[in-house]
């Protein structure tokens, strides 16, 4: 569209740089803010969004997953077992551990899943979420079984103990921000590989696209973003249990993808917090809860069917056509658009 | 410090001004106190959720009726904060986070064992005090001071149980069932070495929760030839199932559930009395004329009929101590003051009767109250009056 | 032996109660393209409508069981024809959809009938027995509904008009439209057959197994593992998977016990998925 792409913010993208500054920015809550709701809810959100952009990054390619709390368990039982067995509390260590080790788990498991598409994708995704609950069970040995790994070491940077509320959501931060930048690097630099992929995966390799290369490097650096979340969660609950990564939260991260918006890397951000906030809002009323996040993701289904993010965009592009002299300010949106085919 | 509208924007948008005005407020009216609820309100658990949430409200009522809690002298307004934990050990923590932020110190609640697992952490962060249930193996502990348990688990009572069972049924074997998560393998292991130590030979058997017909773990009960099942801690529906598809499988042995409440869902499910046969379970509240008064009394003062849980009785009893604490420590928030008025108040009430607190030996911290409980039985198909147990002890 | 057969005999029960879930959530996917994740939702509503239709109207319990099948595929029609309609080639919306669907039905379930399991009873409780081996009436009839619906499912699928037209959309919807076929009607009578299975399901297993308002859950899971099994889309392969899924739980769970025979199951059908992507009757996926 724009042939020139002259600056830097418009080759990485809009909505990467946003999300990457957005996250650094939470960096201010525990610097300025004192109540445990602000905490506890930016905690939250931030695991959420973590976790959402490991479905973000697979959607890239078309592929809807089930398998984040897969992932996520992987990273945050790595973490767990680490502090408990051999002491490592290390966050630096300990968040490369969560990332890498799902990361090589994906690699012979993309293997055997990759050569899967559209639903069946979906379903053999979902099935490894279940399977993973029935592993944990029955490996008490390793990861507690069903009580879990409890009493987890505090975790410290360079030596120092990272302990309190404030403290926790730093990592959480942290750990989300890595995982924002290693989304944004991945599907920035490979966005029209994964975009051919989106497009048509049979005509790509006819191209000459090795398909699979990129699809495998897709799923093993999600497995890793999710396996940071993973860390997160059990760093902010001080333990590692299975019920963290039941088969059904996997439809929450999904969700958050959708609802913000599969377009853009803003939209796992959008759709985690406006979710998030919505789910801690409704849990005040007890039974109705379920009902009324029911009826949210209907509404906004319906109302926004490319997502909250999507839809913003749609808006501010269409006011933007309408009057010719902000035509300009248009072009870095379109750029950032591409990578939605 | 210069007060600028800078300021006062920057500190807002930092803390969010919420936190200011309901202690403004608070200042102008009596003093408040809230009991934060944490507790399942939705899904398969909810009953329970429901139950907590409803005595909690009760008691509040109560307190307020009677003028119970007074703070610096002056008669304070108890309020009632419920918060849906999901049953997970996130959704707990988010619950007490929440409640945390709202000011909330004292909390009721939770129900299951990854719940209170997942609040525990949080509590000792915030200094929050709770009276939580769960069945758990560490559900309590002195590295938790804060923490007390509503009930006494199958440490507790599973003994007393066995030994009423035993001389009923004369059972020599039993298979105990449950789900395979923390829900069921916590509570069906305590029960299996409370039959051993009575001298029952015990298997136990896990089902992977979600389990919708259980014939094929029926026959896999009944090739282990049996002479009674305990369903431990299995919820009631599935324990339901599990009756109607032993008696169809031709079980002729007694049938247990040493696990909590729930006899009447389980019978309704199984098919009646009739198909219960031989039936005994945990009655975590003995209930008398006395303990039914607490229904008249919460009719006449909610308006509207008790959650038809029986676990809602103890959680009245539960709730009752932490009030009558508060009163005592004078405080809403100093929860150690009221942690230590707890542990020195006499376990009673005034419906249900004495008890003591327990716990030392089990889990190393005397912060387990114990009332008198019963249990139930169903006896060739007629439902025997429920047996008054005093309250457990150690020895 | 004699524990061989007995095994078999409740894997064909739970295969037959599997074979009538899988059905209609197959046929959504086949012909729509659309995962329904509100499936187990009309399972339990289905369960839910025969019980209050014999407690509060009186009703007997056949009239009940054909109530519950009309009035869920009653339900399904306006999911379909007013909702899902507007964005069914959208697969992730239609997920969040009736995502969002199931969670309003079950918590509408529980606000109105209560959290516990109500006392709903199959008007059959007798037993056959003999030798050794035992079979529930109660299993012989949902066995006996299971084979009336799977051949009319065939026929109707395979022989009428309907079927050939609804099968015509789903191999290309553009092309069969054009020649006069109109999705906007179909649609939602597909739809509507296959909720209205899953509510017949409900009213028909419900009283044999429990009925509470969360249990569409591992319904959900089950279907899953079942299509995946047989082939997406593919009522024969549903049929047979079914059946495989049922015998394989029985014999696991006899065998190895609840937890492992479930991991066992969950394995096998992973590998399955590895040796042949498409599973056992399915043709190549569909770009959905």
């Amino acid at each position: 569209m724009n042939p020139y792409r002259s600056t830097l913010f418009q080759r990485i993208g809009f909505g990467e740089t946003l999300t990457v500054a957005l996250i650094a920015l939470t960096f201010l809550v525990p610097a300025f803010a004192t109540n445990p709701i602000v905490f506890s809810v930016t905690n939250q959100v931030l695991v959420a969004s973590t976790a959402a952009f490991s479905v973000y990054i697979m959607l890239r390619m078309n592929l809807l997953t089930f398998a984040v709390p897969t992932f996520m368990a992987l990273g945050g039982y790595t973490v767990a077992i680490f502090g408990l067995r051999f002491g490592v509390t290390d966050v630096v260590l300990l968040a490369a551990l969560a990332f890498v080790v799902p990361a090589l788990f994906a690699l012979p498991l993309g293997a055997l899943v990759l050569r899967l598409r559209g639903v069946y994708f979906v379903l053999v995704t979902f099935v490894l979420t279940e399977i993973t609950q029935l592993v944990l069970f029955e490996t008490p040995g390793l990861s507690g079984g069903s009580n879990g790994l409890v009493g987890i070491p505090i975790v410290t940077f360079f030596g120092i103990p990272l302990a309190d509320n404030r403290a926790v959501l730093e990592v959480t931060i942290g750990l989300a921000l890595v995982a924002a930048l290693v989304t944004a690097a991945l599907t920035v630099r490979f966005r029209q590989h994964f975009a051919a992929i989106e497009e048509n995966e049979l005509l790509a390799q006819s191209l000459g696209l090795v398909v699979w290369h990129y699809k495998a490097l897709g799923f093993v650096v999600a497995a890793g973003v999710s396996g940071l979340a993973g860390f997160a969660l059990v760093n902010m609950l001080l333990m590692a249990h299975p019920s963290s990564f039941n088969p059904l939260s996997s439809v929450n991260y999904i969700a958050y993808a959708i609802i913000g918006g599969k377009g853009s890397m803003l939209g796992p951000v959008v759709g985690a917090t406006v979710l998030v906030f919505a789910s801690d809002l409704f849990a005040i009323k007890g039974e109705y809860s379920q009902f009324l996040f029911g009826f949210l993701l209907v509404t906004v289904v319906l109302v926004a069917r490319d997502g909250i993010v999507g839809t913003i965009r749609r808006w501010i592009c269409r006011s933007a056509r309408t009057s010719s002299e902000d035509r300009k300010a248009a072009v870095p949106l379109a750029v950032a658009s591409e990578g939605r085919s | 410090m210069k007060t600028t509208r800078r300021n006062v924007i920057l500190s807002g948008a930092a803390v969010g001004a919420a936190m200011v005005v309901p202690r403004m407020a608070a200042f102008a009216a009596a003093p408040e106190v809230k009991l934060g609820v944490v507790g399942v309100l939705s899904g398969p658990a909810a009953q329970w959720g429901l139950a907590l949430r409803g005595a909690v409200e009760f008691v509040a009522a109560e307190a307020n009726r009677d003028g119970l809690i007074k703070i610096d002298g002056q008669p304070a307004n108890v309020s009632v904060v419920a918060i849906d934990s999901k049953y997970t050990a996130e959704g707990a923590a988010a619950a007490a986070n929440s409640l945390a932020g709202q000011g909330v110190k004292m909390i009721l609640g939770p129900i299951g064992s990854p719940e209170l697992t997942g609040i525990k952490p949080i509590a000792l962060r915030n200094s929050m005090l709770v009276m939580g249930n769960g069945y758990a193996k560490d559900a309590i502990g002195p590295q938790w001071p804060l923490v007390f348990h509503q009930g006494p688990g199958p440490s507790g009572w599973a003994d007393p149980i066995i030994k009423i069972a035993k001389a009923k049924f004369g059972m020599k074997s039993v298979v105990v069932v449950a789900p395979n998560d923390q829900g069921g393998t916590d509570i069906a292991s305590v029960d299996a070495q409370a039959y051993k130590a009575n001298g029952i030979a015990a298997t136990e058997e896990y089902y992977q929760r979600g389990t919708t017909n259980f014939a094929p773990i029926v026959t896999r009960i009944m090739n282990q030839k049996p002479e009674a099942v305990d369903l431990a801690s299995s919820p009631p529906g599935d324990a339901g199932i599990m009756v109607k598809q032993l008696r169809q499988a031709g079980f002729e042995g007694a049938i247990g559930r040493l696990g909590g409440p729930g006899y009447s869902e389980i019978s309704r499910v199984a098919g009646g009395d009739e198909v219960l046969k031989d039936f005994y379970w945990y009655e975590p509240v003995f209930i008398d004329e006395k303990v039914l008064k607490i229904a008249d009394d919460y009719k006449t003062l909610m308006k509207t009929e008790r959650p038809e849980n029986n676990l809602f009785f103890q959680w009245v009893s539960a709730a009752r101590m932490v009030a009558k604490a508060i009163a005592k420590a004078g405080t809403a928030t100093d929860t150690q003051k009221i942690a230590a008025a707890l542990r020195s108040l006499p376990v009673e009430d005034p419906n249900l009767g004495a008890g003591g607190w327990i716990g030392q030996k089990f889990f190393g911290v005397n912060q387990e109250l114990s009332f008198p409980f019963g249990v139930g039985l169903v006896v060739n198909g007629k439902v025997q009056p429920v047996q008054r147990v005093d309250a457990a002890t150690e020895t | 032996m004699e524990g061989l057969v007995a095994t078999g005999l409740i894997g064909i029960s739970l295969g037959a109660q599997y074979a009538l879930l899988a059905l209609g959530f197959t046929l959504i996917f086949g012909i729509l393209g659309v995962v329904n994740f509100a499936h187990g939702g009309f399972y339990v509503l289905g369960g839910y409508i025969a019980y209050a239709t014999t407690t509060h109207l009186g009703a007997p319990y056949p009239v009940a069981v054909v109530i519950a099948a009309l009035g869920t595929a009653g339900l399904g029609y306006v999911f379909e024809r007013f909702l899902l309609e507007r964005l069914v080639d959208d697969h992730l919306a239609t997920l969040m959809l009736t995502l969002g669907l199931y969670l309003m039905m079950s918590s509408g379930i529980l606000v109105v009938f209560g959290p516990e399991s109500p006392s709903f009873e199959f008007p059959i409780t007798g037993v056959l027995r003999g030798g050794g081996f035992y079979f529930p009436l109660q299993n012989l009839i949902v066995l006996a509904v299971c084979i009336v619906a799977i051949v009319t499912l065939y026929w109707l699928v395979y022989h009428t008009d309907f079927g050939r037209a609804l099968r015509a959309l789903a191999d290309d919807r553009a092309v069969a439209a054009a020649q006069g076929l109109r999705p906007k009607l179909l649609f939602p009578l597909a739809f509507a057959l296959a909720t209205g299975l899953a509510g017949l399901t409900g009213a028909l297993v419900t009283p044999i197994l429990s009925l509470a308002p969360h249990i569409g859950d591992p319904v959900l899971a089950t279907s899953f593992l079942i299509v995946i099994l047989g082939g997406l889309g593919s009522v024969g392969g549903a049929t047979v998977a079914a059946f495989i899924v049922g015998l394989i739980e029985a014999y696991s769970a006899v065998y190895l016990g609840g937890s492992k025979g479930a991991l066992a199951l969950f394995t096998l059908v992973l590998l399955m998925l590895v040796i042949r992507p498409s599973g056992l009757f399915g043709r190549e996926a569909r770009g959905a």
